[in-house]
C-alpha cells in the first residue's frame, strides 16, 4: 500500500493521536525503561514474551460502574450525585412515561394504524439518565430507540405521535420519514437514519463543526447513541477512529441491550464488549450499569465534561437489557424464553430501582405513581385520537425538500404532470375524490 | 503508455502525463486565438477551491493525502500552506469515516469538500453519500440541509484495471437529492466546482484523471473569481446541422476530434458537452435533435442503464422522437470489467474512430 508520508505509519499515528494535530516537529516523550523503547513509540522493550487479551492490567473484564442496587440503596462506597427533588422527580417521570407511550404505540402498529414502531422497554434509565446529563443544546445523533431524549427536551407526546402517523402537523419530518425517525432542529436532535450506524461518523463531523464554531466551542458536544449491534458495523469503527484522529468533542453512548435483533451480544462480539474497543482508539471509556439511572447520569455527566474540556471523544457503554422485541417486525420469543424476559423485568427493572430510591427519600409515592401513569395514558390516547382525525400532509409536499434552493426542472415536470392528472380526475373520479380528502387542503392548491 | 506500476492505492497521475499532454496540445491549438490565458484542469480545480475557501471560511477540504501530500493527484496543491490544517484535513484511510465526518460537519453548518482518491474507493462510503447526504434534507422535512461536494477522479484511468476504472455517473445520477456534475474542460471545472461548493445540496463532482494535466484556454471571464457555471446546463461545444454527438467528461475530447474528422467529409456534427448528469439538460439535446435529426451518445461508462440509456429513453418519450431520422446509437465502454493489458484496455473504451463510425451509421454513410 502506497503511503506518501514522511513518517513510518506507527509514528504518524502516534503524533496525530497524541498531539493537537499533525505537527511534524512533535517528539514523543521517551520515558526511561531498562531496555529502552522503540524509536517510533513509547512501547518499552521487554524480554518477556507476553500475550494479552484484555485492556485491564488485571486481565479481568472491564468493571461496571453502579451507584444504587435493586432496592434503590447506594452500594458500598458509591457517591450519589447531587440531585434536588424536582430534578430527580422529573427524571423519573420521563422514564416512567416511556413504557406507557410504547404500550399504546406498539398496539397501534399491531392494529395496522401505523406502519412501524420501536419500543425502549428496559432501556429507560440508559436513555433518560444520559439525556439528563447533557446540555439541552448538545447535538444528538440518535439511533432509533432514544425518543426519551427528545421527550426529556420537551418534544411532547403529540409531536411524537404526529410523526408516527405522518400527519399534517408532523413538523419534524413533514410526513416524509417512517415512524420513530424523529427530527427536531429546535431541540438539536438530528434526523434518524435507518441504515445502522451511519450517525456515528457523522457525529464526529458534527463535533468537528462545533469545535470550529467560536460560539459553541468549549460549550457543547455532539452525542451519538447506538446499540451493541450497530457497534459491529464498520461505521462504528470509522466514527471512533475519525473522532480520535481528528479530535472533536464527540460523546459515544453505546446501549448494550444484549441483542442485535435476535443475535445475543455473546455472538455479536467475542471480546470484552464495546468498552474494550475504546482504548484501542485512545478514547476515554467507561462501562456503566445501564439500568441504574444515577450511574448513567453521573458517568455521562463526567464523560461530557471530559469530552468538552479536552475536545476529544469519550465512550460510555451502558449495560442494559432489551425487554421488548427489537421492533414491530420482530417477535423475540422465537429466540429467547419468555421466562428470561419476565425475570429480567422483575429482578433488574430500572424504573423500580429508581422509584425505590425516590421513595426512600420521601420524594415519590404510590399515589403519585398511579396518577402519573393515568395522566400519561390519557395524554397518549388523546394524542393518537387527535392524530387519526388530522389530514395528511398536502399533496404538494411530495416534491418539496428534495433539493434546497431552486427546484430542478425534472421535479417541476413531475409536479406539473401530477397536477394535470389531479385536475383532470380529482373532482370527477370517485376513488381519487375520496383519496384527496385525506390530504390537507384536499389538493385545492392545485385546482386554483 | 508509460509505466505500469503496481498500484493498489497508488496515485497513477504521473504515469499518464504523457498521453494526457498530447491531447491537451491538440486542443489548445484550436483555441489559441480566443484567449491568452490557459490553465490545466488540475489548476482550474485548485483555483476554484482556493477562491471559494477565501470567500467563505466555512469551506474546508477533507480526505486522504489532501494536506501534506498536496493530494494524491496534486489537485489540492498549496492549499495546506495557504489555509492551514484546520481547513485542509488529512484523514485515516477510512472512506466511510471521513465521508461520514464530512456529512456530519455539513449538518453542523460547515461546507466540506470531501475528496476521494478516486470514486472507485468512494464505493466504501456510498451509503453515506446516497442514504445520508442525498436523502436527509427530504427526510427531515427540509430542516437539515447537507451542503457538501464529493469530488475526485472518476471513470477509466489507464493501466489500472477493473477496480480502478469505472464511471459512476449513472450510479449517482439515479439518486433524487444528489446533484451530479461531470466536467470536461478547465473552464467547466472552475465554474462548476465553484457552483457546487456554493450549492445548498450535496453535489457529486466527477473528475477524470486523464484530464488533470490537459491545458485549456480560459476566457478572461473564467479567470475571474466570480466565475460560476450553472449546474444542470449543457454546453454546445461545436455547432452543426447533420448529427448530434452528446458526451461528458473525457469523451467530449474524442467527440470534438470526431467532429473535426467528419467535417473533412462535409459532415457537420454538433457536439454537446453535458457538464451535468443530474439534473440532465435534456432540452438542449432535444433542440439539437430538432436541427440534426440524428443522435449519438458517447460515454466512458458501461452500456447498461447508463447515461446514454437515460438520454435515449428521455428522447423517445418526448416530442423529439418525431424528429429522429435514424436509430439512436449509444457509444459506451465495453460490457466487461476493465482489463489490464494495454491492448485489451484500449479496445474497452470508445475512441475517436469509433465515434466517427457511429456518426456515419446515423447518417447511413456506412454499414
Amino acid at each position: 500500500m502506497f503511503r506518501p508520508t514522511r513518517f513510518p505509519p506507527s509514528l504518524r499515528q502516534l503524533t496525530v493521536a497524541r498531539t493537537s494535530r499533525g505537527v511534524a516537529s512533535v517528539t514523543p516523550k521517551l520515558p526511561e525503561y531498562p531496555h529502552g523503547n522503540l524509536p517510533s513509540s513509547q512501547s518499552p522493550i521487554t524480554s518477556t514474551m507476553h500475550f494479552f487479551n484484555s485492556v485491564m492490567d488485571s486481565g479481568k473484564q472491564i468493571p461496571t460502574y453502579r451507584i444504587i442496587d435493586g432496592a434503590g440503596q447506594p452500594i458500598e462506597g458509591a457517591e450519589v450525585p447531587e440531585l434536588d427533588r424536582d430534578f430527580a422527580r422529573n427524571m423519573y417521570e420521563n422514564m416512567a412515561q416511556l413504557p406507557i407511550i410504547d404500550d399504546v404505540l406498539y398496539n397501534l402498529q399491531r392494529q395496522g394504524r401505523i406502519s412501524f414502531y420501536i419500543t425502549a422497554y428496559g432501556e429507560e434509565a440508559a436513555v433518560i439518565g444520559s439525556a439528563a446529563a447533557l446540555a439541552p443544546d448538545d447535538e444528538v445523533l440518535a439511533q432509533y430507540r432514544e425518543a426519551g431524549v427528545l421527550l426529556y427536551r420537551g418534544f411532547g407526546i403529540e409531536s411524537l405521535i404526529n410523526q408516527c402517523y405522518g400527519t399534517s402537523l408532523d413538523s419534524c419530518t413533514k410526513g416524509k420519514q417512517m415512524p420513530v425517525h424523529y427530527s427536531s432542529k429546535e431541540l438539536h436532535f438530528h434526523t434518524i437514519s435507518s441504515p445502522l450506524a451511519t450517525q456515528i461518523p457523522q457525529a464526529a463531523g458534527v463535533g468537528f463543526a462545533l469545535k470550529r464554531d467560536p460560539s459553541r466551542r468549549g460549550k457543547n458536544c455532539a452525542v451519538t447513541y447506538f446499540g451493541d449491534g450497530a457497534a459491529s458495523e464498520g461505521d462504528f469503527h470509522a466514527g471512533m477512529l475519525l473522532a480520535s484522529t481528528i479530535p472533536s468533542p464527540t460523546l459515544f453512548i453505546a446501549r448494550n441491550n444484549g441483542f442485535a435483533i435476535s443475535t445475543p451480544s455473546t455472538e455479536q462480539y467475542y471480546g470484552d464488549g464495546i468498552a474494550a474497543r475504546g482504548a484501542g482508539y485512545g478514547v476515554h471509556t467507561i462501562r456503566v450499569d445501564g439500568n441504574d439511572v444515577l450511574a448513567v447520569y453521573s458517568a455521562v455527566k463526567e464523560a461530557r465534561r471530559r469530552c468538552i474540556e479536552e475536545g476529544r471523544a469519550v465512550l460510555v457503554e451502558t449495560m442494559t437489557y432489551r425487554v421488548g422485541h427489537h421492533s414491530t417486525s420482530d417477535d423475540s420469543f422465537a429466540y429467547r424464553p419468555r421466562k428470561e424476559v419476565e425475570e429480567r423485568k422483575r429482578l433488574d427493572n430500572p424504573l423500580v430501582r429508581f422509584r425505590l430510591f425516590l421513595e426512600l427519600r420521601g420524594w415519590w409515592s404510590k399515589e403519585e405513581d398511579d396518577a402519573l401513569k393515568a395522566r400519561i395514558k390519557a395524554d397518549v390516547h388523546a394524542a393518537y385520537k387527535k392524530a387519526e382525525a388530522l389530514p395528511r400532509p398536502p399533496l404538494s409536499e411530495m416534491f418539496t425538500d428534495v433539493y434546497g434552493g431552486e427546484q430542478p426542472w425534472n421535479l417541476r415536470a413531475q409536479e406539473k404532470e401530477l397536477k394535470g392528472l389531479v385536475r383532470k380526475y380529482g373532482r370527477s373520479w370517485e376513488p381519487w375524490k375520496a383519496e384527496l380528502k385525506k390530504f390537507k387542503g384536499e389538493g385545492k392548491e392545485w385546482f386554483d | 503508455m508509460a509505466t505500469r506500476a503496481a498500484f493498489s492505492r497508488l496515485a497513477p497521475a504521473l504515469a499518464h502525463a504523457r498521453s494526457a499532454r498530447s491531447v491537451g496540445l491538440r486542443l489548445a491549438r484550436g483555441y489559441a486565438t480566443q484567449s491568452e490565458h490557459t490553465m490545466t484542469v488540475r489548476e482550474a480545480l485548485n483555483a476554484a477551491m482556493e477562491e471559494e475557501m477565501l470567500r467563505d471560511d466555512k469551506v474546508f477540504i477533507i480526505g486522504e493525502e489532501v494536506a501534506r501530500y498536496n493530494g494524491a493527484y496534486k489537485v489540492t496543491k498549496g492549499l495546506l500552506d495557504k489555509f492551514g490544517e484546520k481547513r485542509v484535513v488529512d484523514t485515516p484511510i477510512t472512506e466511510m469515516g471521513f465521508a461520514g465526518l464530512a456529512i456530519g460537519s455539513a449538518f453542523g453548518g460547515l461546507r466540506p469538500i470531501c475528496e476521494f482518491m478516486t470514486f472507485n474507493f468512494a464505493m466504501q462510503a456510498i451509503d453515506q453519500i446516497v442514504n445520508s447526504a442525498g436523502k436527509t434534507h427530504y427526510m427531515s422535512g427540509g430542516v437539515l440541509p447537507c451542503p457538501i461536494v464529493f469530488r475526485g477522479p472518476n471513470g477509466a484511468a489507464a493501466g489500472v484495471a477493473a477496480q480502478h476504472s469505472q464511471d459512476y455517473a449513472s450510479w449517482y445520477g439515479q439518486i433524487p437529492g444528489l446533484k451530479v456534475v461531470s466536467p470536461w474542460s478547465a473552464e467547466d471545472c472552475k465554474g462548476l466546482l465553484k457552483s457546487a461548493i456554493r450549492d445548498p445540496n450535496p453535489v457529486v463532482f466527477l473528475e477524470n484523471e486523464l484530464m488533470y494535466g490537459v491545458t485549456f484556454p480560459m476566457s478572461s471571464e473564467a479567470m475571474s473569481d466570480s466565475f460560476l457555471l450553472p449546474i444542470g446546463k449543457a454546453k454546445v461545444e461545436r455547432e452543426g446541422s447533420d448529427v448530434t454527438l452528446v458526451a461528458h467528461s473525457k469523451m467530449v475530447t474524442h467527440s470534438l476530434e470526431a467532429a473535426d474528422e467528419l467535417a473533412k467529409e462535409g459532415i457537420k456534427a454538433e457536439v454537446i458537452n453535458l457538464r451535468s448528469i443530474r439534473p440532465l439538460d435534456i432540452e438542449t439535446i432535444k433542440a439539437s435533435i430538432k436541427k440534426t435529426n440524428r443522435l449519438v451518445t458517447v460515454e466512458g461508462g458501461f452500456p447498461a442503464f447508463g447515461v446514454g440509456s437515460e438520454i435515449c429513453a428521455q428522447i423517445i418519450e418526448s416530442e423529439a422522437f418525431d424528429y429522429l431520422d435514424a436509430p439512436v446509437e449509444r457509444v459506451t465502454g465495453a460490457d466487461v470489467p476493465t482489463p489490464y493489458a494495454a491492448n485489451l484496455e484500449n479496445l474497452t473504451f470508445p475512441d475517436t474512430p469509433v465515434i466517427i463510425k457511429a456518426a456515419r451509421r446515423a447518417l447511413y454513410r456506412s454499414n
